[in-house]
């Protein structure tokens, strides 16, 4: 096995000259098994990257991706609880090349000519494809909350809605305050990245908090009237943070209306307030490349075939994870690690010409509200004539009364879902 | 007499343990529903690449057990976590199938 991937990491090292070296034959049997590049190494992408090489190893994938390491959104929560640090959420892609053969290309996709099949990247650099995998995840709308800037979230207001600096630097701002603040989070309306996640930052927050600073309190001003996982999370932070969290609606005035970076004040419909620490989320788009290549709908986000996450707007390419529309899946880690698997069935059947396996996707999103009391929400999907849809009578979120037990299974299984999201993306 | 979910536990770690340390998982053989399907398990309970220290294994495990585990899952004859509500996304026949399909990949 060895000598055949470095065999063909060889022809494929040169790029386009291997069909000028190579023999006649080798060129046939590989133009026969297709080359698929991947934009965007993060769960969607990179599990993309793996399972096109699992279902159909003689194919050549390029894995495109900006960043050396990917630090995960999920469990940066944990760093922000004080009991993960960053390094042990930080993972390198060397194994998909290494034990899979995919090609890794450390750059930036700037453009794609779907005519031409062609994905240009920063550096001037062309990669043509038979099948393109858009996997970009999210761009960030600075000018979606007046008053908040790129410069700020650098400074004083971070979103940790990307992980890495901008977690390290919230969880500064929370060792430096003092007992007794007032941390306001303003999560987004919908759809967002990762719907539980601003709720379970409460959770971890709350946590390190009543640990160091339990006179402190956190303020969440929603733009929404309702979040997931709403009656699991409240129960929560009422048995274990009593008095610390105040929830504030949409409705009720919660929609953060403006910030002010320099005198720390969020105005909401109801008022203005003061934060010791502000963490701003803000609205978000389909990640840039997706929307400069002519992929994303009026409202930012990328309109798929639900049976095959094919795009609407281009042939050949796929676009999955937090920049699609995907119906009633969330925009979370799991969801894109699974529709880049019906992704990569329908790519290595469509290059052999063969009939796509029917597509069945997966979501599981566990949250921690202590590190010893985890939740979940988990639900199967079909594609529908509405998109993607959860199966009837199944699914759901973790009940409402349920013992210590029980929520501590549920956060040991966080734990394992981790740890197995990371190995089936990464290998 | 250990439980049987633990005897379960046990005989399959054994199993994948095998297959894990043999080479690392290289190729899906067959491009059908079930084995697509199948792969939404590797999430939580690893692959023949991956064999996870906290989530019960299911590769390689005998297809009657675990056809048996799914439906008392599926009807709440045994309790768990999130399996209930997962396995109630399938009908009888297609956990069957990847009960199958499990077992022998």
């Amino acid at each position: 096995m060895t000598s055949n991937i470095s065999r063909r990491n060889v022809l494929a090292g040169l790029g386009a000259t291997a069909g000028l070296l190579a023999t006649p034959h080798i060129a046939r049997a590989q133009a026969s098994a297709g080359r698929v590049v991947v934009i965007g190494g993060g769960f969607g992408g990179a599990t993309a990257a793996r399972y096109v090489k699992l279902f159909s190893p003689e194919t050549d994938v390029v894995l495109v991706e900006r960043d050396a390491t990917y630090v995960t959104c999920p469990f940066s929560n944990y760093v922000l609880g004080g009991f993960r640090d960053l390094s042990s959420i930080t993972h390198r892609r060397d194994p998909l090349r290494q034990r899979y053969g995919v090609r890794l290309v450390r750059g930036e996709a700037t453009a794609v000519d779907t005519n031409a099949r062609s994905v240009k990247l920063k550096d001037g650099a062309s990669l043509p494809y038979d099948r393109l995998v858009v996997a970009p995840g999210i761009e960030l709308n600075y000018a979606g909350v007046p008053g908040w800037s790129e410069q700020a979230a650098n400074t004083v207001m971070p979103h940790a809605w990307k992980a890495g600096p901008q977690t390290a630097l919230l969880r500064r701002q929370l060792e430096a305050m003092a007992d007794g603040g007032t941390v306001i989070i303003a999560p987004p309306a919908n759809p967002f990245r990762c719907p539980p996640g601003p709720y379970e930052r409460v959770s971890m927050i709350a946590w390190y908090l009543k640990n160091h600073k339990p006179k402190s309190k956190i303020l969440v001003l929603d733009a929404k009237d309702a979040f997931s996982k709403q009656g699991l999370f409240m129960a929560g932070w009422e048995s274990q943070y009593p008095g610390m969290v105040t929830w504030i609606a949409g409705k009720d005035g919660g929609k953060v209306e403006s910030v002010d970076p320099r005198g720390m004040t969020v105005t909401a419909g109801f008022g203005k307030e003061k934060g010791a620490v502000i963490n701003v989320i803000p609205p978000q788009t389909a990640g840039r490349i997706a929307l400069d290549a002519g992929l994303a709908e009026q409202n930012g986000w990328c309109a798929v075939d639900p049976a095959s996450f094919a795009s609407r707007k281009a042939q050949n390419v796929y676009v999955l994870g937090d920049a699609s529309i995907a119906g009633a899946m969330p925009k979370s880690g799991t969801a894109a690690n699974s529709q880049a698997k019906v992704v990569a069935a329908n790519i290595a059947a469509s290059l052999r010409g063969a009939a796509a396996p029917a597509a069945v996707y997966h979501n599981t999103c566990y949250s921690l509200v202590t590190p010893e009391y985890g939740i979940s929400v988990t639900d199967t999907y079909r594609p529908g004539p509405q998109g993607v849809a959860v199966v009837p009578n199944s699914g759901g979120v973790s009940p409402a009364q349920a013992n210590a037990a029980q929520r501590k299974a549920e956060a040991n299984y966080t734990m394992g879902w981790y740890a197995g999201i990371i190995a089936d993306t990464f290998g | 007499m250990l439980p049987m979910s633990f005897r379960i536990h046990i005989l399959a770690a054994a199993l994948v343990l095998t297959a894990g340390s043999a080479a690392a998982q290289q190729r899906i053989a067959t491009l059908d529903d079930t084995a697509l399907a199948a792969q939404a398990c590797n999430v939580c309970h690893g692959s023949q690449s991956y064999l996870s220290p906290t989530m019960p294994p299911i590769r390689g495990v005998d297809a009657a057990t675990l056809y048996t585990a799914l439906i008392e899952l599926k009807t709440d004859k045994r309790p768990s976590t999130i399996m209930g509500r997962i396995s109630r996304g399938y009908s009888d026949e297609q956990l069957k199938a990847l009960a199958d399909y499990l077992s022998k990949n």
